[in-house]
C-alpha cells in the first residue's frame, strides 16, 4: 500500500512527461496527471503487484485522457457561445504564449492525431517497446505500429520540410 | 496498410526502435551496408527519434507541483499510518530523478512540511522562520520575498538550507501553506548572503504567477507583528 504510493510519486516526473505530449498546456497537463493519480489510488487493488506499475498508470492516463476530451468536446458544444465572450481573450493570450514557448517539435506533435501523438509519445517519449505500449493503447500490435509509422511520416513532413 | 512501402517503413523504425530480432537485424544492417539511400533514411528517422525524446526531456527535471504530490501522498491520510520508518528530507529528494518533494510518504511527521488535508503545511524550523523572520536577517532558513496578494493573503519564498529545499508558502486559516516546494542547495556564499539573490527559477516563476504587491522592510516587519493578519 505504501509501497505503491511512494512508486507513485516517484513516477510523477514521467506522467508529467506524457500528459505535456497530450495536453494542450500546462495546466491541462497538471490536471491529467491529478486525474490519473486519483484513478490509481480509487483502483489501487487493480494492479498486480510485480506487473509495470508505468505501463499501468499510462493506460490509466490514456482513458483519462478520452474521456476528458469527449467530455470537453461536449462541453464546448453545449457553452461555446456564452463562454466565448468571456474567456477568448485570456485562452487566445494563453496559447499564443504557449505556442511561442513549445518547440517546433511539440508543435509537430500537437498536429498529430491523437492516437498517433500518444503511438510516439510511448515510444519515443516513454522508451516503451511495441508490446508495452500496444498493451498501454489496449490494441494490437499491428495496429501500433502503422501508427507509428504514419506518426513519425508526418513529423518529418513537418519537421523537415518533406514526406520522403 | 500493408503496401510494400509502409511495410519497408515498418521495418526503418522497427530497427530504429530496436524492436527486430536478431536474424532480421543482421539482415537489414547488410541491406543498409549495400543500399545508401536506406541508410539515409535510417539516419534520419533516428535523428527523428532523438530530437523527440529531447523535446521533452527537459520536463523530468522541472518541479513536481506540490498539489500533485500532495494527491499522490494523500491516500496515507486515509489509509494505516506509514511503517514508521523515518527518512531525511534529503534522501527522498535525491530519490526522486526531479529533485522535487514534498508530501507525507514515509515520513509521517518529519520533515518542514506535512500534508493536511491535501494542503503542504509548513512545520517546525521552516514555519517558525516563515513567520518571525525578516529578509535582512541571515540564518540557515531564510525568508526572500514577502508579498500580498489580490486576495490580502501574504506570501513568503523561503530557502531552507538544513532540508535542501526553496518554495513559496502562503498564509491560510493561521497556517503556512506551501505553493511551490523544489530542491536547492546553497550555494558557498549563502550564508551571508540575504535569500533572494539565488532563489530558484521554478520559485520565481510562482512568484510571478501569483501577482502581488513585494512588501518593503517596513511593510515586511509591520505585517509579521500583526502576526500576517
Amino acid at each position: 500500500m505504501h509501497g505503491l504510493q511512494r512508486q507513485i510519486v516517484e513516477l510523477l516526473p514521467r506522467l508529467r512527461r506524457l500528459a505535456r505530449v497530450l495536453a494542450r498546456d500546462l495546466t491541462d497537463a497538471d490536471d491529467l496527471v491529478q486525474s490519473t493519480v486519483e484513478r490509481a489510488l480509487i483502483h489501487q487493488d487493480q494492479w498486480r503487484p510485480g506487473t509495470r506499475l508505468d505501463s499501468w498508470m499510462f493506460r490509466i492516463m490514456k482513458n483519462a485522457w478520452i474521456d476528458e476530451s469527449r467530455s470537453r468536446t461536449r462541453r464546448g458544444k453545449v457553452f461555446a457561445p456564452e463562454e466565448q465572450g468571456d474567456n477568448i481573450g485570456l485562452d487566445g493570450a494563453a496559447a499564443m504564449e504557449a505556442r511561442l514557448a513549445a518547440s517546433d517539435v511539440e508543435k509537430a506533435m500537437a498536429r498529430l492525431p491523437d492516437e498517433q501523438r500518444l503511438a510516439v509519445a510511448l515510444v519515443l517519449v516513454e522508451g516503451l517497446s511495441y508490446k508495452q505500449a500496444a498493451e498501454v493503447l489496449e490494441v494490437p500490435q499491428g495496429t501500433l505500429t502503422s501508427r507509428l509509422v504514419r506518426g513519425r511520416m508526418a513529423l518529418l513532413a513537418e519537421l523537415d520540410g518533406d514526406a520522403a | 496498410m500493408t503496401s510494400p512501402k509502409d511495410d519497408r517503413l515498418a521495418m526503418i523504425i522497427a530497427h530504429v526502435d530496436g524492436e527486430l530480432q536478431p536474424a532480421d537485424r543482421t539482415r537489414f544492417e547488410a541491406e543498409m551496408a549495400a543500399d545508401p539511400a536506406l541508410a539515409a533514411q535510417v539516419a534520419r528517422h533516428r535523428a527523428l527519434a532523438q530530437r523527440v525524446n529531447g523535446a521533452y526531456a527537459p520536463v523530468l527535471d522541472e518541479g513536481v507541483p506540490p498539489q500533485l504530490l500532495a494527491v499522490a501522498a494523500a491516500a496515507n491520510d486515509r489509509g494505516r499510518p506509514a511503517a514508521g520508518r523515518l527518512i531525511p528530507w534529503a534522501a527522498v529528494a535525491a530519490s526522486l530523478v526531479v529533485g522535487v518533494v514534498a508530501g507525507r510518504m514515509a515520513l509521517p511527521d518529519a520533515g518542514p512540511l506535512v500534508s493536511r488535508d491535501g494542503a503542504l503545511v509548513a512545520r517546525g524550523q521552516l514555519a517558525s522562520a516563515l513567520s518571525t523572520g525578516l529578509a535582512s536577517q541571515p540564518g540557515v532558513v531564510k525568508v526572500g520575498l514577502t508579498l500580498k496578494t489580490a486576495d490580502r493573503r501574504y506570501c513568503r519564498t523561503f530557502q531552507s538550507a538544513p532540508d535542501k529545499l526553496a518554495g513559496l508558502a502562503c498564509r491560510q486559516d493561521g497556517r503556512w501553506v506551501a505553493r511551490t516546494v523544489t530542491t536547492w542547495t546553497p550555494s558557498a556564499q549563502s550564508a551571508y548572503r540575504t535569500a533572494g539573490s539565488d532563489t530558484p527559477p521554478e520559485v520565481l516563476a510562482a512568484v510571478d504567477s501569483l501577482g502581488g504587491q513585494p512588501l518593503d522592510a517596513v511593510a515586511e516587519r509591520a505585517a509579521r507583528d500583526k502576526g500576517w493578519r
